[in-house]
C-alpha cells in the first residue's frame, strides 16, 4: 500500500486539477551565509496539496522543511519558482494562510482573549461578535476559564493551544504549522496532537505541518513528504492510508501504523546519515 | 505583609534617609564652616523659599520646561527608534549621527544655542530636549530590535500594513524597553533642568540656587539641592507607578524573595 517509489513527486508543469489548493514550483531558496557563501536550502521543490488534506513535510534539522513552510505562509520569497495558493502567486502573508509557530507568537500584552479576538477585530468583525466567537474558540482548545489570563501566566502547551485558536479564529483556508509542538513534553505533546486532530476531523481544513518526529507525521497525517537536507529536496511522498476518525490508542496497535512509522524512519536514518556525509 | 520583615523593609528607605542626614548634621557641627551649613538650617530655609511667591514661579517656569522638553523629546524620539530598529536603511541613516551627539554633554552646545536663540525658553527647552531624546531612542531601538519576527508575520498574516504592525506590535511589544528609556531620560531632563539654569541665568530653580550661591546664603543653596533632589525622587517615583502598571504583561509573577525569613 505506501508508495515507496517517487511517483507522488509530480512536477507543477503538468496539468493539475482544481483541488490543489497549494502549487508549490520548482522552488529553491539560497541563503547567503557569509559574503562569499551561499547555502542551497532548498532545491527544485515542487509540490501541489489537495484541500482539506492533511499534509507533514518531515525531514532532519536543516533540511529547509521550515524555510518551505514560510514561502507558502509569504513571509519569504524563493530565490527562484514559486508557490501558489488556488492559482494565484503567493506574494505576501495573507488571512487565508494562518501560521502556528514552535514560538507560539503570542502578543504578551494580550489577554487569551485579546489575542484570540486580534484577527477577527483587524478584519472588521464587530467586538460583540469576535467576542463570542473567541470565547467559543478558547473553550474548543480546552482553556475555558483562562480568557482573561496574560500569556506569561500560561505552560507551553496552554501557549500552543491559544496561538491555535488565535489562527482559527480569522478562518484561514489553510493552517501552517511550523513544529507547533516541538518545544513541549512528550506528554503535553501527545495530547495536543489528540486535540488537534479532534479539531481538525470536524472541518478538514488544509493543514500543512512541519515536524521531525515520525510518529507525529504517521498520527497526523493523510500524506507526509519526507525530505532530504543539503540541499532541501522532497526524497519521497507517502500516502498515509490509515482510517479516521484516528484514535490514538487504537492507532498504536495496528500493524498499518507500525509498518508506516518503521519505514518512514528507516527512510529518515538513510536521509540524515547521507546529509550529514555530504 | 505585616511581618516583622516586612515592616523592616518598609521602613529602610526612612532610616537610611534619617542616618545621612544625622550624619550631614554631625559633621557640619564638627567642621564649622560657613558655607556647610547644618541639615537642620537647611531643612529650616526650605518653607522659606517655597512660601516666596516668587520662587514658587522660578521653579514652576523650570518644571514647564522640563514637562515641554521631557514631552517633546518622547513623542520625536519613540518613533524615530522604532523606526531605526524596524529599518536597516533608517537606522544606518542614524546611527552615525546619534553616536557624534551621544557623547557630547548637552550642556556643552549651549553656549552655540544661546548665541543663535537667546537665552530665553526656547534654549532651555531645546538642551532638555537634547538630553532626553538619546535615551529614549537608544531603548526604543533595542525594543524595537528585539520583538520577536514570529510575532511580526503572525501580525502579517491577519493582514496588518507595515504601518499597522509598528505601532500595534512593535510599540506595544517594546514599551517595557521604550519605558525604561523614558525613566533615565526624565531624570536626565531634570538635570538639564538644572544645568541649562546654571548657565543661561535668568529664572528657574537653578537661578535661585546660584543666585544664593553668590549671596553667600548657604542654607538657600542647600535647601535648593534638596528640594530639586525631592522633586528627583518623586518624578521618579510617580512615573515608576505608571510604568509598572502600563507593562504589569511583562512583569515576572512573583517578587524574587530578598529576605531569607
Amino acid at each position: 500500500m505506501p508508495s515507496r517509489s517517487s511517483e507522488w513527486v509530480k512536477p507543477v508543469t503538468s496539468q493539475l486539477p482544481a483541488s490543489k489548493i497549494i502549487e508549490i514550483g520548482r522552488v529553491s531558496q539560497v541563503f547567503q551565509t557569509s559574503a562569499r557563501k551561499d547555502h542551497l536550502a532548498l532545491s527544485d521543490i515542487s509540490l501541489a496539496i489537495e484541500e482539506g488534506a492533511f499534509v507533514s513535510i518531515l525531514g532532519p534539522s536543516g533540511c529547509g522543511k521550515s524555510t518551505l513552510l514560510y514561502i507558502v505562509g509569504g513571509f519569504v520569497s524563493p530565490t527562484s519558482g514559486a508557490a501558489k495558493m488556488k492559482g494565484q502567486t503567493i506574494t505576501g502573508p495573507g488571512p487565508d494562510r494562518g501560521p502556528v509557530f514552535q514560538e507560539f507568537a503570542l502578543f504578551p500584552w494580550k489577554t487569551v482573549l485579546g489575542n484570540v479576538m486580534y484577527g477577527p477585530r483587524q478584519q472588521g468583525v464587530r467586538a460583540t461578535e469576535a467576542e463570542a466567537q473567541s470565547r467559543a474558540l478558547i473553550e474548543m482548545v480546552g482553556l475555558k476559564g483562562y480568557e482573561n489570563f496574560y500569556p506569561k501566566e500560561l505552560s507551553g502547551g496552554m501557549k500552543q493551544r491559544v496561538a491555535l485558536a488565535r489562527t482559527l479564529a480569522y478562518h484561514p483556508e489553510v493552517l501552517l504549522m511550523d513544529e507547533p509542538f516541538g518545544a513541549l513534553d512528550a506528554h503535553t505533546r501527545t495530547r495536543l496532537q489528540n486535540d488537534l486532530l479532534n479539531i481538525w476531523e470536524r472541518d478538514r481544513k488544509t493543514v500543512l505541518f512541519v515536524t521531525h518526529s515520525v510518529d507525529e507525521a504517521v498520527f497526523l497525517s493523510d500524506k507526509v513528504v519526507m525530505m532530504s537536507k543539503s540541499p532541501g529536496r522532497i526524497r519521497q511522498v507517502i500516502d498515509i492510508d490509515l482510517p479516521r476518525p484516528r484514535r490514538r490508542n487504537e492507532l498504536l496497535l495496528d500493524p498499518r501504523y507500525q509498518k508506516y512509522v518503521v519505514d518512514i524512519e528507516r527512510m529518515f536514518d538513510e536521509v540524515d546519515e547521507s546529509g550529514s556525509a555530504l | 505583609m505585616t511581618s516583622p520583615a516586612a515592616l523592616a523593609r518598609r521602613a529602610a528607605p526612612v532610616f537610611a534617609c534619617i542616618g545621612l542626614l544625622a550624619m550631614w548634621q554631625v559633621a557640619s557641627l564638627a567642621l564649622k564652616n560657613d558655607s556647610f551649613p547644618t541639615a537642620l538650617e537647611a531643612l529650616r530655609a526650605i518653607p522659606d523659599i517655597l512660601g516666596d511667591k516668587e520662587a514658587l514661579i522660578n521653579i514652576l517656569a523650570s518644571l514647564r520646561r522640563m514637562a515641554m522638553g521631557f514631552g517633546v523629546a518622547v513623542l520625536v524620539s519613540i518613533p524615530l527608534g522604532l523606526l531605526m530598529g524596524r529599518s536597516r536603511a533608517v537606522a544606518a541613516f542614524f546611527n552615525p549621527l546619534l553616536m557624534v551627539i551621544y557623547p557630547v554633554p548637552k550642556a556643552a552646545l549651549m553656549p552655540i544655542i544661546m548665541l543663535w536663540l537667546g537665552v530665553g525658553d526656547i534654549t532651555k527647552t531645546l538642551v532638555i530636549f537634547l538630553g532626553v531624546s538619546l535615551p529614549v531612542i537608544y531603548h526604543s531601538f533595542e525594543g524595537a530590535k528585539a520583538v520577536e519576527e514570529k510575532m511580526m508575520w503572525s501580525g502579517a498574516a491577519m493582514g496588518l500594513s507595515s504601518l499597522q504592525r509598528l505601532v500595534r506590535i512593535v510599540l506595544p511589544a517594546a514599551l517595557p524597553e521604550i519605558l525604561t528609556g523614558c525613566r533615565t531620560g526624565l531624570v536626565l531632563a531634570l538635570i538639564t533642568m538644572i544645568t541649562s539654569e546654571m548657565i543661561a541665568r535668568q529664572s528657574g530653580a537653578g537661578n535661585i540656587l546660584f543666585n544664593a550661591l553668590d549671596m553667600g546664603q548657604y542654607d538657600t543653596v542647600f535647601a535648593m539641592i534638596i528640594i530639586v533632589g525631592a522633586m528627583g525622587i518623586c518624578l521618579d517615583a510617580i512615573f515608576e507607578r505608571v510604568r509598572a502598571r502600563l507593562v504589569r504583561w511583562s512583569e515576572p509573577q512573583f517578587d524574587i524573595p530578598l529576605s531569607f525569613s
